[in-house]
């Protein structure tokens, strides 16, 4: 899984004009012809901090999100679902690998990005600081939060930079079992006795609000990003991911007998565009800028285990070891 | 403070909420060594880059190779993994030129060392195990490679590895793969519901 809506530096006008025109044409010129940047190529210094920063945010998001999932594999139910679980997270923690080691071709270390993520300084998805009370949150998240995940992941693994799209690549092959293994449990609980319908309404009530952020702030009011863009760092805007999310999911979601908490969610058969009551994007903001249920949770639960695993680490390291950044 | 989660088993770690400074930073990154591994997807197959993990040493790197990149055993035949500082990297070309005609060396015939070949053939794809070949040193195997493995398609770029750097999976422990059929859990295919779902629709009309 994944949160869309990256958040981005804002860029100074100026950011260009140290680049060497001749090269920077002909990066462009490269991605223009649908030719990928590999790690060796000249790029603009800020083509390489903007991806530094989305890819790092990714993968931070796929280690914090395998944490409020995590958390029911004991609890799920029955010896099938439990298995499915744990390989589900298995392969959410092994996204962040892949992940790490794409942004680290860039040149930022491994442990330089979780030092940063310890310590509060780089952001992920921002859904991951809600609370997961129920199996049916759970189910919620791996059915509607990995296919929200989907749809960016998608997007971006047609982007300009090598290593990432390869990462995507194969991060999207195994999120379609994710998604099926979702979709099943819900469907379980949806078409099951009384309590377990309610029990996956009331998830979905009370996921709706953070998923709908998920996609990241309405365009409207989100930095502008065009030359992200024609650098295809950023593939689709927030509210392009967002229609084409609720287009394959919120029939769905209705098939199944289930509402959605939104009276004014429907699409207009005139645009084709749905509609929807604007988000609540103060809360957004004061959610990423760490005021939400469990922000504090999710970094103090990581940090215990960077500390827990010190010595470990210790006692394996070799004297003479050095890292040197991945090849490709 | 003491951290109360949902989760008794994260309640159970008593983490004290408000650290001091000291205990989050590190001093010094403690990062591991790199290795890149490849994948053999079938048999006759040429092993390909599937990607870098990191590990204290090169048993490990194997393990986590083998966790990472074929954990679904069904498209893997054999894996290995190689140290990233002993992979010699060439020059990349551009425009589809053949690094090959960069290289002017001619091969010394002094063959008294095995290296590997990886072959790049396009851009934003992965190097592909081309063969191998005798020579002194690097530079050497290079232009023995270029002697063996030139052909009218042009090559991007060359990766070069002694022989001895690499850890394979050996033969006779295939079977480490052959995990499908406890393993459907873990594929898409295990999970289907339309009947369910149409039967679910059907009640309620
Ligand atoms: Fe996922
Ligand atoms: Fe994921």
């Amino acid at each position: 899984m994944y949160g869309g809506g990256n958040v981005f530096e804002t860029m100074k006008a100026t950011a260009l004009a140290d680049e060497d025109p001749i090269l920077l044409a002909a990066f462009e010129a490269r991605i223009d012809r649908g030719e990928k940047i590999e790690p060796t190529d000249w790029m603009p210094q800020l083509y390489r901090k903007q991806l530094i920063r989305m890819i790092e945010q990714h993968a931070h998001s796929e280690i914090i999100g395998s944490l409020p999932e995590g958390t029911w594999i004991t609890r799920a139910p029955g010896f099938k679902r439990k298995l499915a679980l744990m390989a589900k997270v298995q392969d959410e923690v092994g996204h962040a690998q892949l992940l790490y080691s794409a942004a680290e071709t860039l040149g930022k270390p491994r442990e330089e990005m979780i030092t940063d993520l310890i310590n509060g300084k780089s952001k992920y998805s921002n859904i991951f600081n809600y609370p997961a009370f129920t199996w049916a949150d759970s189910c919620f998240i791996s059915w509607l939060v990995d296919a929200g995940a989907i749809v960016n992941q998608i997007a971006n693994s047609k982007g300009s930079y090598g290593p990432y799209c390869r990462a995507l690549e194969r991060i999207c092959a195994e999120e379609s079992f994710h998604l099926k293994y979702g979709h099943h449990c819900v469907i379980h609980l949806a078409t099951g006795t009384k309590t377990q319908r309610e029990m996956m309404q009331a998830a979905v009530n009370r996921w709706w609000a953070p998923m709908m952020h998920f996609f990241g702030p309405s365009d409207k009011i989100s930095v502008h990003s065009e030359i992200l863009m024609k650098w295809k760092v950023k593939m689709a805007s927030n509210d392009e991911c967002r229609q084409q999310f609720l287009d394959m999911y919120v029939p769905k979601i209705w098939e199944l007998g289930l509402t959605v908490p939104d009276e004014n969610l429907k699409k207009n058969t005139v645009t084709g565009e749905w509609e929807f009551t604007e988000p609540d994007w103060e809360e957004f903001k004061r959610v990423i800028n760490g005021d939400g249920p469990c922000n504090a949770e999710r970094i103090a639960v990581r940090r215990t285990a960077e500390e827990r695993g010190r010595w470990v680490r210790e006692a394996l390291l070799a004297p003479k070891a050095k890292y040197v950044a991945p090849l490709a | 403070m003491i951290l109360k989660s949902l989760d008794p088993r994260v309640t159970r770690l008593s983490i004290e909420l408000s650290p001091d400074e000291s205990s989050v930073a590190k001093d010094g990154l403690d990062q591991f060594e790199t290795y890149e591994a490849f994948v053999q997807s079938k048999e006759g197959k040429p092993f390909e880059h599937a990607g870098p993990v990191h590990a204290p040493n090169e048993e490990m790197a194997f393990l986590f190779a083998k966790e990472q990149y074929s954990r679904r055993g069904m498209f893997c035949n054999a894996i290995c993994v190689i140290k990233t500082e002993n992979i010699k990297v060439s020059e990349y070309t551009d425009n589809g030129q053949d690094i090959y005609n960069l290289v002017t060396d001619h091969p010394s015939g002094n063959e008294n060392e095995s290296f590997e070949i990886f072959h790049l053939m396009k851009r934003g794809k992965q190097h592909k195990h081309e063969g191998s070949v005798l020579a002194k040193d690097f530079d050497d195997a290079m232009a023995m490679a270029k002697k063996e493995f030139q052909s009218d398609k042009p090559v991007f770029n060359v990766w070069i590895v002694k022989s001895a750097h690499i850890m394979a999976s050996e033969d006779e422990d295939k079977d480490i793969w052959d995990t499908l059929k406890e393993k459907q859990y873990r594929e898409a295919t295990d999970y289907k519901a339309a009947d369910k779902i149409k039967a679910f629709k059907e009640n309620q009309a």
